[in-house]
């Protein structure tokens, strides 16, 4: 990467410059200034490029760009546009960070190879010896699910006019497997789901289905396959049709087909990120290389492939209604003291050298640490399925394993080698190489880690900070003074203990201050977001389904084509105030009480970016970040 | 720390190395050897290791992801013991062409089927050819009819287990991992049939 050296120093100095651009003190003169000034002054774009450093300058001038927000054709019914004052300038040294992200963060395009690739020659597997058909226990691990009748994930509700559809949705409730196996496109339970996803290939073969068994489903395959053959003709790749309340999304990716039939009202933009990320999870089982299997054999039944991986799939799936990862292309991490993740860092980084391409040491899905190789670069999206891929798959829970894996957005057409290995319930750690005899390696590795990580406490911390939860709305610091870089409810500041319990209780059902109900802020520099504890009055799942759904809608009227380099956007509605704030060092979303005032809602985004700013030590993960280099 | 822990035994002719890991003078009475478990998915590969292993059942299915590694060891009546390093490996197809990765340098190969299904079988022919064409030339291999227990639903009868593996020279045993019965014999009977070090 030729970019690679300059970016990296940038990354280096710049988190000390951005704190001097979030100085409360330009906020309260923000928000002194009458509040909807619209200067509309374009700052150039080359002006900020040249810019190395940060700029104070632009903060007081051209910055107060603002921008009206164009509503996309799927607006909310009666949600109330307004703008709001964009607080600060653009702070120049930042433009060629994004820039770098782009080009092998989020742009992903870059893949970077390996010497050591393998791949598998599939057409010598068994498959070859008539084996083919056999599905294994993949329906024997579904089975067991499949009765569990309390189970219920985008159950039908047609009828039900409500925009949130399963009420058991939630991570708690949740078990992983495919559900009603038993259908197929011809039960009336089956055509009442709310949202479908399919895999098929080019001759219409259907190679997954969210639900019922694929090969019954072969007849709407065809259907299908036969849609796409013209949208493909018509020169599109990708493509959405409407049907009444349905939306149909195809996404064509040489010789697979993925498409989503809902009628959940989610952008056409997050349904096809959706597939997206479906088919870079096939990838990471398989690799791209399965194509060939379709150039010598266009009838060729990719099923048996996939075989055991239900639950990989739905799991995956049931994340598009729970973890904010998946449209925000961006991973979090578990909130631990500096010097807690920092000796986790070392000790990665420790291995990493010794010939590991990737460190990654994780608590259900979040990062503890992480640490790539020189140069090797992670993609969230990355980050996400392989997360997924470890978390739904049960045998890794049991002992250490060595798998082939894939990551589509580092090099879609190699295998690297996972060593996985749980630490305690919920942690694991994965060792990623490109040599396929590496395990005694990696596993004396992983004993040294794991000393390392008892030795300095780093697994009781884990623990701790599991139990003890991330930002809550309720303890967002009311004042703007310099604070401590700890949580409120974390270790020493701790206020005396029965105290904050009934500060606590006189806010329940009402959040934190100013009807802050939630917020999620994304740091666009770090590829990392955090998003505050649910609490009341977002307490049920489908509340906080419904909250996540509207913050996907407005991730995407965020991201429309042609936004300038930050905008911000107010809505209100019968369930929420919903502010998002829009910069080029981050992206913050927040839900206020309906009845919020808005201007204290304002101030009071304001106090979060601070208060993010001010535990950004514990909550990121910094100075170690693969992704923008 | 390094590489030079990774595949010990392959270097080596030798396949049933003696324990020499605290760098103690090589020992004829504490074996180590690699074993692999080859077999269909579902025939009950992580049960018997899990029940050989642990001691335990779980009867919910966790479908194998490339392999997994496990060890035991245990004590023969002569007073040898013996560590088993296991990898028990994914039945699923699309791991079939890594199947190399975990067989090699294998001092023995126990190759399972599900005695209730006759597919089962046929794919353990299969592992038992690959393994003459590309294991060890002197792998100790184990034919293993698994699910015993569900005898009612057999379909697979053990004469066909007993004869398969006289034809081929393995050790054929049929289990239960579910019910224990025959998994520590199995175990037991592959040590027995190790060859012993010859200590210098
Ligand atoms: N009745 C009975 N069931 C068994 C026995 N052993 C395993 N099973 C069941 O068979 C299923 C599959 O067992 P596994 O050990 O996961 O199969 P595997 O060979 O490891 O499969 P892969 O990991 O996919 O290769 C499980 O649901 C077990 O409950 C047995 O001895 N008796
Ligand atoms: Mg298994």
């Amino acid at each position: 990467m030729s970019s690679s050296d300059s970016s990296l120093s940038i990354s280096s100095e710049d988190p000390s410059d951005r704190n001097h651009d979030l100085n409360p003190k330009s906020i309260e003169d923000q928000l002194a200034s009458t509040s909807l000034v619209e200067i509309d002054a374009q700052e150039p774009e080359d002006h900020r490029e040249i810019q190395n450093g940060v700029d104070y300058a632009s903060a007081g001038e051209g910055s107060h760009h603002q921008e009206i927000e164009n509503n996309d054709e799927e607006v909310i019914v009666d949600a109330a546009q307004e703008e709001l004052p964009s607080n600060f300038g653009v702070p120049g040294g930042l433009v060629e960070v994004e820039e770098a992200s782009m080009g092998l963060g989020r742009g992903g395009v870059v893949w970077m190879r390996t010497n050591s690739e393998l791949e598998v020659d599939r057409p010598s597997s068994p498959s070859s010896s008539g084996y083919a058909g056999e599905r294994g226990s993949s329906g024997a691990s579904s089975g067991g699910v499949s009765g569990t009748d309390e189970v219920v994930e985008d159950e039908i509700q047609e009828d039900r006019n409500d925009a949130v559809d399963d009420v058991l949705d939630s991570q708690a409730s949740w078990v992983p497997g495919k559900r009603h196996v038993d259908e197929d496109d011809a039960s009336i339970s089956w055509r009442k789901r709310k949202k479908h996803f399919f895999i098929l290939s080019h001759s219409g073969k259907p190679i997954y289905s969210r639900y019922g068994d694929e090969h019954k489903l072969a007849g709407f395959s065809a259907t299908l396959q036969a849609i796409i053959s013209f949208v493909e003709n018509g020169g599109d790749r990708v493509k959405l049709v409407r049907a009444g309340k349905h939306q149909v999304v195809f996404l064509v990716k040489g010789p697979i087909y993925s498409v989503c039939i809902s009628c959940t009202e989610e952008p056409f933009e997050s349904l096809r990120g959706q597939l997206e990320l479906i088919y870079g999870q096939m990838i990471l089982i398989l690799t791209k290389s399965v194509n060939r299997c379709f150039e010598k054999n266009p009838k060729f039944d990719m099923t048996p492939l996939l075989g055991g991986t239900d639950v990989v799939f739905s799991s995956l799936i049931h994340s598009f209604s729970w973890n904010p990862a998946t449209f925000l292309h961006a991973y979090t991490c578990l909130p631990l003291a500096y010097g807690t993740r920092q000796a986790a860092g070392a000790i990665l980084q420790d291995v990493a050298d010794s010939g590991v391409l990737f460190a990654i040491l994780m608590c259900k899905h979040k990062v503890i640490s992480l640490v790539g190789a020189q140069k090797a670069s992670l993609h969230p999206d990355d980050m996400l399925l392989l997360a997924n891929f470890v978390m739904s798959s049960e045998s890794f829970r049991t002992s250490e394993s060595f798998s082939p894996i894939c990551l589509p957005r580092y090099n879609p057409m190699a295998f690297l080698y996972a060593y996985v290995h749980y630490l305690d319930v919920d942690t694991y750690l994965m060792l990623l190489t490109t040599s396929s005899d590496a395990f005694y390696h990696l596993k004396d590795c992983r004993i040294r880690i794991e000393m390392v990580l008892l030795k300095s406490n780093v697994l009781s911390e884990v623990q701790r900070s599991m139990v003890d939860g991330g930002m809550r709305v309720e303890d967002l610091p009311v004042d703007l003074l310099p604070r401590s870089r700890t949580f409120p409810h974390l270790g020493q500041h701790k206020l005396p203990t029965d105290s904050p319990d009934r500060f606590r209780e006189s806010y329940a059902g009402v959040g934190g201050p100013a009807g802050l109900w939630h917020f999620i802020y994304r740091s666009i520099f770090l590829d990392q977001y955090v998003s505050s504890e649910f609490s009341a009055p977002i307490s049920t799942p489908k509340q906080q389904k419904r909250l996540y759904r509207a913050y996907q809608k407005f991730y995407t009227s965020m991201h429309d084509r042609g936004i300038g380099p930050h905008k911000t956007q107010f809505r209100r509605d019968e369930n929420y105030v919903l502010l998002c704030w829009v910069t080029q060092d981050f992206e913050l979303y927040a839900a206020f009480d309906p009845l919020a005032d808005k201007a204290l809602a304002i101030k009071t985004c304001n106090r979060v970016c601070q208060w993010v700013k001010d535990v950004e030590n514990e909550i990121f993960l910094l100075g170690a970040s693969p992704f923008s280099w | 720390m390094g590489c030079s822990a990774s595949l010990p035994d392959r270097s080596s002719g030798r396949l049933v190395g003696a324990n020499s890991d605290n760098g103690g003078a090589p020992d004829a009475k504490n074996l180590r050897v690699k074993l692999v478990l080859l077999g269909d998915s579902g025939v009950g590969k992580s049960c018997i290791v899990l029940r050989f292993v642990r001691g335990q059942f779980d009867p919910t299915s966790k479908v194998t992801v490339g392999a997994s590694f496990l060890s035991q060891t245990i004590a023969l009546q002569d007073s040898t013991t013996v560590k088993f390093e296991i990898w028990d490996t994914a039945g699923q197809e699309r791991y079939a062409a890594l199947a190399p990765l975990y067989y090699r340098g294998a001092a023995v190969a126990v190759v399972v089927y599900d005695i209730t299904s006759p597919d089962s079988f046929a794919k353990a022919q299969y592992w038992v050819k690959e393994l003459q064409k590309h294991g060890s030339p002197d792998i100790i291999m184990a034919l293993v009819g698994n699910k015993a227990d569900l005898h009612e639903k057999r379909e697979v009868p053990a004469q066909d287990g007993i004869e398969y593996a006289e034809k081929n020279e393995m050790f054929f045993i049929e289990t239960s991992a579910k019910t224990a019965d025959n998994i520590n014999q199995l175990f037991e009977e592959i040590a027995k049939r190790l060859p012993r070090p010859t200590t210098s």
